[in-house]
């Protein structure tokens, strides 16, 4: 069984795929990982090129445009140990077409297709649970922190649903950070955050979701244990409505 | 008073609606104005009864001049009563849309001075936020009874859905109950709004710029157990009104006491239960080929509770099974206990590339609890074959109690918008 290295990068990822798909007679026998540059590695590195990496994902597109999409919600998910499996979906995506997600006896195609559905899950989830607060000259502010690295798609939804605003979202966990603003999104690290002086009337807008949210309930059907499988309480911590529980 | 105590006030008391969905519509934000729709639909928050908030859901006004029995807002209840100037309903749906708590506006109201009156006040809300502010996002409007079919086709111009209650399943509880409300009132603007969004969509195939009318459908609501209907008539009613009016949806709400009446039953907590079977059962009418006259009859005219409605249905029609999962067609399959839409097309999908074993049936995702005894793959039964259905039936009641004992499963219902 041939085994290939790549170094860690999601293009160098994509770039290996590609090439072992061109050169490799029988690609679902072969193994790929992140090279260690431990003592004993074995296997052969395949060099990282951007081009091909992208070349790769526009085909698959127009061949399957629902693989490409497991794919780049997989990608989301920025699993490690996971290329081989990948790998072998791509193949097959490329065999198959669409029909590839249905192949969910087939290993490799289950464990893609489950963190995909993961990834995308919460991708929809941050879509209602997002909270912006007003900033002092007028710009909002979201702070999220997933599990999965969604920024990009969640900028991409909120430039098109709050448009004539101008925002930032802010993940806690990878400390990077988007801009919206006259129509162009801005993506960034940042190092050091300093939460900024909110607007005046932000209290009092938060207030009133709070007392909102409190009285829309049924106090007859009271249930905390639906609430919390449908909203786990990892969310809650920048939820305006569930401050100080 | 101030904004905040009307908000307590009308969102209190429009808590009793149930449609919460703020799916089925697509629309584009103008481009200097805010939102737009998803079709999917977007829950933004879970409240503590565990219900999802989708919408700001309130009335425009709680002081009504109907004096309907089951209703918070009637007329002689005592207590607070508020309305809201347009102002203030499109100041808080647009804070709180730009802060991503919501997905749009629900607007109901109690009836104030006549209905006309009511319904153009509310429509003039869903205008202003049409084109003053350029509003994007969902709008759900309640037609109220009554009112002239002009405000009606105004309505379904500026929101995404409107809905009409039937409040209560048959004339008679109608008039007893809610002696105000008329059955024609109801049905007419319903046949109406039926009328008028099928035309929209015609129009809509020959020009792209034809207006839209209520893109995401008519829905409606009923209270169960409020009044004496069996689960049969409702369900018939349910069916009719899919396929006659071509509703979206019917929602059904467990009676909670708001208010004591002597022509109300006296019930010990709301029959959540009950408002949970019906909900499947109007699953079964909707996706999976049922008709009300498969679930129940004359003779057995109430959903069983100890069981779904097609697990019921499977028991009392033995010869139906077992169904072979290499070789069933998709409506056969729906028809397995167990097995929804999505366990179907997996199954149908993964047989493409394989005949499919007891493991497979795991390894896709489909769910044996229920399905075991009423399925082979490729010849294999996974229990005893040709077990009576009287055993069947003690063996899952066993099962569902042993997880019972375990975990005491909620009995109430989650309403998942994204099906709406």
């Amino acid at each position: 069984m041939n085994q290939y290295l790549y170094d860690g990068t999601a293009d160098g990822l994509l770039s290996a795929i590609a090439w072992i798909l061109e050169e490799e007679p029988d690609p679902e026998k072969v193994m790929l990982r992140e090279r260690m540059d431990t003592l004993f590695e074995e296997g052969f590195t395949i060099g990282t090129d951007a081009t091909l990496a992208e070349s790769l994902f526009f085909r698959l597109k127009q061949f399957a445009p629902d693989a490409a999409h497991t794919l780049y919600s997989f990608m989301l998910a920025e699993k490690e140990g996971m290329e081989t499996s990948l790998l072998h979906y791509v193949s097959l995506a490329f065999k198959h077409g669409d029909q590839v997600k249905g192949y969910l006896t087939h290993p490799a195609v289950r464990d893609i297709v489950y963190i995909a559905k993961k990834a995308g899950r919460e991708l929809h989830r941050m879509k209602g649970l997002l909270r912006f607060e007003k900033l002092r000259d007028g710009a909002y502010l979201a702070k999220m922190a997933p599990d999965y690295n969604i920024i990009h798609p969640l900028a991409d939804y909120f430039s098109r649903r709050l448009r004539a605003q101008h925002w930032f979202i802010y993940d806690v966990k990878r400390r990077t950070a988007v801009r919206w603003n006259n129509g162009s999104l801005q993506f960034g690290t940042i190092e050091q955050f300093t939460t900024p002086a909110f607007s005046e009337d932000e209290k009092k807008v938060q207030a009133l979701w709070q007392a909102f949210f409190k009285t829309i309930a049924i106090p007859e059907r009271k249930n905390p244990r639906l609430q919390k499988s449908n909203m786990p309480m990892k969310y809650w911590k920048y939820l305006v409505e569930k401050q100080g529980e | 008073m101030d904004t905040f105590a009307k908000l307590q006030i009308l969102s209190g008391a429009a808590r009793y609606d149930v449609s919460c969905a703020s799916s089925g519509s697509k629309r584009e934000a103008p481009s200097c104005g805010t939102g737009n729709t998803s079709s999917s639909g977007i829950c933004h928050s879970w409240a503590d009864d565990g219900r999802c908030i989708s919408l700001l859901k309130i009335l425009l006004s709680n002081d009504c001049i109907y004096d309907c029995a089951y209703c918070v807002n009637r007329s002689t209840n005592p207590m607070e009563r508020a309305s809201f100037t347009a102002r203030e309903v499109i100041e808080i749906t647009l804070d709180f849309y730009r802060r991503n708590y919501i997905e749009g506006l629900f607007l109901s109201s109690a009836v104030m001075q006549s209905p006309d009156y009511t319904m153009e006040s509310m429509v003039r809300v869903a205008e202003a936020l049409r084109t003053e502010e350029q509003f994007g996002g969902y709008i759900h409007l309640k037609i109220i009874p009554g009112c002239s079919s002009e405000l009606v086709r105004k309505a379904g111009l500026y929101a995404d859905r409107i809905s009409v209650n039937i409040e209560l399943p048959s004339q008679a509880s109608l008039q007893r109950l809610a002696p105000q409300k008329h059955k024609n009132a109801i049905l007419e603007p319903m046949a109406l709004i039926g009328r008028e969004i099928s035309t929209s969509l015609v129009e809509r195939k020959v020009s792209r710029r034809a207006p839209q009318f209520a893109p995401a459908g008519q829905s409606t609501q009923m209270i169960i157990g409020a009044s004496p209907e069996n689960d049969f008539q409702i369900l018939r009613l349910s069916q009719g009104l899919y396929k006659k009016m071509n509703l979206k949806r019917v929602y059904y709400s467990a009676y909670v006491p708001v208010t004591a009446d002597n022509r109300l039953p006296v019930l010990a907590s709301p029959p959540l239960l009950r408002e949970h079977r019906l909900y499947q059962a109007d699953w079964l009418l909707r996706f999976y080929g049922f008709s009300a006259e498969e679930i129940l009859s004359e003779d057995a005219p109430h959903l069983d509770e100890s069981f779904d409605p097609k697990t019921a249905w499977a028991l009392r029609h033995p010869e139906f099974f077992p169904v072979e999962i290499n070789r069933a067609d998709f409506a056969t399959l729906l028809r397995v206990p167990g097995i929804g839409v999505l366990s179907a097309k997996r199954i149908i999908a993964a047989r493409r590339f394989s005949l499919i074993t007891y493991e497979g049936m795991k390894k896709i995702g489909v769910v044996l609890k229920r399905a075991k005894y009423f399925i082979t793959c490729s010849g294999r039964s996974f229990e005893k074959p040709d077990q009576p259905p009287a055993l069947i039936r003690q063996q899952l009641l066993l099962s569902e109690n042993r997880e019972a004992l375990v975990s005491a499963p909620s009995k109430q219902l989650v309403l998942p918008g994204f099906f709406a």
